[in-house]
């Protein structure tokens, strides 16, 4: 009779975790049509500062950059900030010696940066660290187990 | 097993099944660069032009730092032993002299040309065929005396009118020290000197004469003006509304100041667009 109780227990369990594993993976599939989905790529970003023989930077200058293999056509144009600075993001996917051109009224010039495939690998991360993921997860098995013990108990 | 034995699998199962989305948080992508975006092929050739420019300035004549409305009827400049590199690393004049390349192209001959002249946009000075395909980003040439024609015995020869306020001035400049200059990649609109298989591409050597004489349009404090002679100190060694001097008169009639912006002008008077050269008087 005790065998009997304890397996009835047992089913419950496993109607519970069948429950949420249903739960978890209807929650993974993102049916929610008003749900919203954050992600951010770390990626290395490149500052060129542009200035004048004086030390004036050139603010305003006009930007273009070059991927490499593709000396033509600017990769991406732009302008710099009042302290003559360019901000850009190279796509990772293309290392090698990128180029940058800097113009202003009749003054420019041209510099380039050699991008090792190291340098610029992107990652992805959902925002969180290894450490705050493991912790997350076994608060959540443990909230199965708790749930679980809680219907398993014995009652008086 | 016992309930805490079982309940202890299932949490095992668990953490089995979250581990791996753990793991798979960073993903190094594997992505190549696109093979076929890479231009360089030593085998194919293409036709490579030299070109000389004195832009719109010396073209259509402006005005100087200190007010002068400049004109010109020639702008000569003669230039000799011009050669183009596909220099690898790519030539930076940070790098000093020294530069290395893959492919260099010698041009043979010496070139005088009318910069001032309105067909001078830009002055094409030699064609070179079946040159090996390839960026061609580094160019060097010298600015040397001419042998014969108007500008004869000096390497950079203007004449023209400059007028303010009613006064007007005929000048005519002979500068006969001789220039080596070395330059990088074009800096400009667009990118020059590219030859691709049975293409056709360009260099340009660029002379700035707003840097000889400033630039009214600019502030009087701009950079370029700082460094420009302008056109007043020549003014002031007119006689009858004439100027006419060289190279060895100016260093003797203008005053130390003046002659030492003259100077340093012929250091930083050529580009490659907007791009600075590397120069050096020689002989």
């Amino acid at each position: 009779m005790l065998l009997n109780v304890q397996s009835a227990g047992c089913k419950k369990i496993i109607l519970i975790m069948l429950l949420a594993y249903v739960l978890l993976f209807l929650n993974a599939g993102g049916v929610s049509a008003h749900g919203v989905e954050l992600e951010f790529t770390e990626r290395s970003t490149v500052e060129v500062t542009a200035r004048y023989d004086s030390g004036d930077p050139m603010a305003g200058a006009q930007v273009a950059v070059f991927a490499p293999g593709s000396p033509a056509e600017p990769w991406l144009t732009g302008v710099c900030d009042s302290s003559g600075r360019f901000f850009f993001v190279p796509d990772p996917a293309i290392p090698g010696l990128w180029e940058v051109q800097v113009r202003l009224a009749g003054h420019g010039g041209l510099i380039r940066i050699e991008l090792a495939e190291g340098n610029i690998e992107p990652s992805r991360s959902t925002g969180f660290s290894g450490l705050q993921i493991l912790i997350m997860a076994a608060a959540v098995i443990w909230g199965f187990v708790g749930t679980a013990l809680f219907y398993s108990r014995k009652r008086a | 097993m016992g309930k805490v034995g079982l309940l202890f699998l299932v949490s095992l199962l668990l953490l089995a099944l979250f581990i791996p989305v753990g793991c798979a948080v960073e993903t190094p992508e594997n992505d190549s660069p696109d093979e076929d975006e890479i231009i360089e092929d030593s085998v194919e050739s293409g036709i490579l032009i030299i070109n000389a420019n004195g832009e719109e300035f010396i073209r259509e004549g402006f005005t100087s730092k200190d007010g002068w409305d400049l004109s010109f009827d020639q702008a000569y400049v003669t230039v000799g032993n011009i050669k183009a590199y596909q220099s690898d690393p790519p030539y930076d004049t940070d790098q000093g002299w020294d530069i290395e390349y893959n492919t260099m192209m010698e041009v043979s001959g010496i070139y005088n040309a009318n910069l001032a002249d309105p067909a001078s946009d830009p002055y094409q000075l030699a064609v070179l065929a079946d040159v090996p395909a390839g960026h061609y980003n580094a160019i060097s040439w010298q600015m040397l005396r001419a042998a014969d024609g108007p500008s004869e015995g000096y390497s950079l020869f203007l004449t023209g009118q400059a007028e303010k306020d009613g006064v007007i001035i005929d000048f005519t400049l002979g500068i006969e020290q001789e220039v080596a200059y070395l330059g990088g990649d074009y800096v400009g609109d667009e990118r020059k000197g590219i030859v691709t298989s049975g293409g056709t591409a360009d260099l340009e050597m660029t002379f700035h004469f707003d840097h000889l004489f400033g630039d009214g349009d600019e502030d009087i404090d701009d950079p370029l003006n700082l460094g420009a002679l302008g056109f007043e100190p020549l003014a002031a060694l007119a006689v009858d509304g004439v100027v006419q001097a060289d190279f060895a008169t100016l260093s003797e009639t203008l005053n130390s100041d003046h002659y030492a912006l003259l100077v340093a002008v012929l250091t930083h008077l050529a580009h490659v667009g907007e791009g600075h050269c590397l120069a050096e008087f020689i002989n």
